[in-house]
């Protein structure tokens, strides 16, 4: 038995694979959500009047902090580890990978951090020093653009997917790099006064762009660029060129359309801010 | 930078092929096992410049089996004026053979014309029992309609193959909740020989890339035609008088 998925070299079965160390790993962050916040917090009956934060909530959206934000995410990044999606994308399907890549990077951090209540976590001096420092957007935005650019190098994958520690490193990398890369998005902790609305929606409009050369090499490459793929056991007869032009555009496409759709929800609770605050000083 | 990148993607890639071989070796049952084989590889390797290991030097096998539209088809004589690559496997693998074809088949695709019209890529099959004509012909077209499926019994592909200094083909246990003719494997040998100019022989293991294929196919389609000459009708009988 494999405790994490990883590239197998045997032909791809239906066949149902237990994957112990996603569970744990699922088991865990769920534990802690509760430890640190608890799943209490019951979203109310109207949202509106009960976000003292403002970031996120009122008029329909539910609050920040609410556990559903949380499970949600968490169903995502199980559902993007565990068989069949993370056995596919470990070892037969680049296009797959490519979908963990967003499902981990891009889709579960946010959420789970809008899972986050308002003014958590509590920073104090000792390692949340270097967490400040890493959330701080410049740095953020670099980090996680490293952490496209190197986690997507051929020679990366191929080592590292082979063996079920690797691929745990390539996950777990991604997992982090989401989280460094949404957290000044999304959480009001460290308090940064000049990174509102309008910064936020550029840095977003930044990493869109960003990603367009690991993009291009992926979906123009004239030759498969991952043996991993490229010599696995074929999938329904696709071919490893498809697979690879599908997955350079799913990278972008999946990209785009979770980051365009953070820009909107940015772009109108910052025209409600603006629209509320002749009448309102409570956000701030 | 991205040159340098793909260079170390590749020298990389190749033991992780190798080790993906190995776990996909493991995985399958003993007989199902893919064998490369003992071929020894020519000293002269090194200064070929091709990415294929290159064999002590050999004419052309000369054998004889029946192609998909049941046609005797002698491999020496029907190949002589082309490169051949010839590969050994069945259609119901679920690894080395259809990565192998799929890969030559995807760089054929991209090469000119002139190049790709002097490959002639040979199939045997390893499993008679269920490789049909119609199936092999399906199976094959899937990849390129131009790749040639060859059959004949067992007794007579092994044959083909100890002469060639490969494995024979082991047929896998059916399983127990299986029938006769199911879901057994076949065990091959897992390389594509190559046959080029003159007595030019070289093996492809699984592994092989489609940039080494693409790298190795024109240059050695090239070498095919500078030696060739139409003329050397003394190779071209010899060939034709040794067919069974």
């Amino acid at each position: 038995m494999q405790w994490w998925c990883a590239a197998r070299g045997s032909a791809w079965t239906w066949s149902w694979q237990a994957y112990p160390g996603v569970w744990l790993l699922v088991l865990a962050i769920a534990l802690a959500y509760w430890r640190f916040f608890g799943f209490g917090r019951r979203l109310p009956a109207r949202h509106a009047d009960t976000n003292a934060d403002g970031a996120a909530g009122s008029r329909g959206v539910p609050p920040r902090g609410w556990p559903g934000w949380f499970v949600t995410g968490l169903l995502c990044l199980w559902i993007a580890l565990d068989w069949p999606v993370g056995a596919l994308g470990a070892g037969y399907l680049a296009s797959v990978h490519m979908l963990q890549f967003v499902l981990i990077a891009l889709v579960a951090p946010p959420l789970i951090l809008l899972g986050v209540p308002a003014g958590r976590p509590a920073l104090r001096a000792g390692p949340w020093n270097l967490l400040e420092l890493a959330t701080h957007p410049l740095i953020a935005l670099v980090l996680f653009n490293l952490v496209i650019i190197f986690t997507h190098l051929p020679s990366v994958v191929d080592s590292l997917m082979a063996s079920q520690l690797g691929s745990f490193l390539i996950d777990m990398v991604w997992l982090a790099g989401g989280v460094v890369f949404w957290w000044p998005i999304i959480l009001d902790r460290p308090a940064r006064p000049g990174f509102g609305f309008p910064m936020k929606i550029g840095y977003l409009i930044l990493a869109t762009i960003v990603n367009t050369g690991t993009f291009l090499y992926l979906t123009f490459s004239e030759l498969p660029v991952y043996s991993t793929y490229e010599l696995a056991p074929p999938v329904y007869g696709i071919s490893a060129r498809d697979d690879q032009t599908l997955a350079g555009l799913l990278m972008k496409v999946g990209t785009a359309a979770v980051l365009w759709t953070a820009i909107g929800v940015l772009f109108y609770l910052w025209y409600r801010e603006e629209s509320d605050e002749p009448s309102s000083t409570s956000h701030a | 930078m991205i040159g340098a990148v793909r260079a170390i993607a590749r020298s990389l890639s190749m033991a992780t092929a190798t080790l993906v071989t190995l776990v996909a070796c493991d995985a399958g049952s003993e007989a199902a096992r893919a064998t490369e084989g003992d071929i020894p590889p020519s000293s002269t390797d090194a200064a070929a410049g091709y990415r294929g290991v290159v064999l002590e030097p050999g004419p052309r096998p000369d054998f004889t089996l029946s192609d998909v539209d049941g046609k005797a088809f002698g491999f020496r004589a029907e190949t002589e004026s082309q490169l051949a690559l010839l590969f050994f496997g069945y259609t119901n693998c679920p690894d080395i053979c259809p990565v192998h074809m799929a890969g030559i088949a995807s760089v054929l695709r991209d090469l000119p014309w002139e190049v790709r019209d002097r490959i002639r890529v040979v199939f045997v099959s390893t499993d008679p029992g269920r490789d049909t004509p119609e199936r092999m012909r399906e199976w094959l077209s899937g990849f390129d309609p131009r790749f040639i499926g060859l059959r004949g019994d067992m007794e007579a592909v092994n044959r083909i193959q100890a002469k060639l200094a490969l494995p024979p083909a082991i047929r896998g246990a059916v399983p127990p909740d299986g029938e006769d003719g199911g879901s057994y494997e076949v065990g091959h040998a897992a390389q594509v020989l190559v046959f080029g100019a003159g007595d030019l022989r070289l093996a492809y293991p699984f592994g092989t890339r489609q940039a080494d294929w693409k790298h190795d196919l024109p240059l050695l389609v090239s070498e095919f035609q500078a030696s060739y000459a139409p003329s050397d009708t003394a190779s071209a009988s010899n060939a034709r008088s040794g067919l069974d």
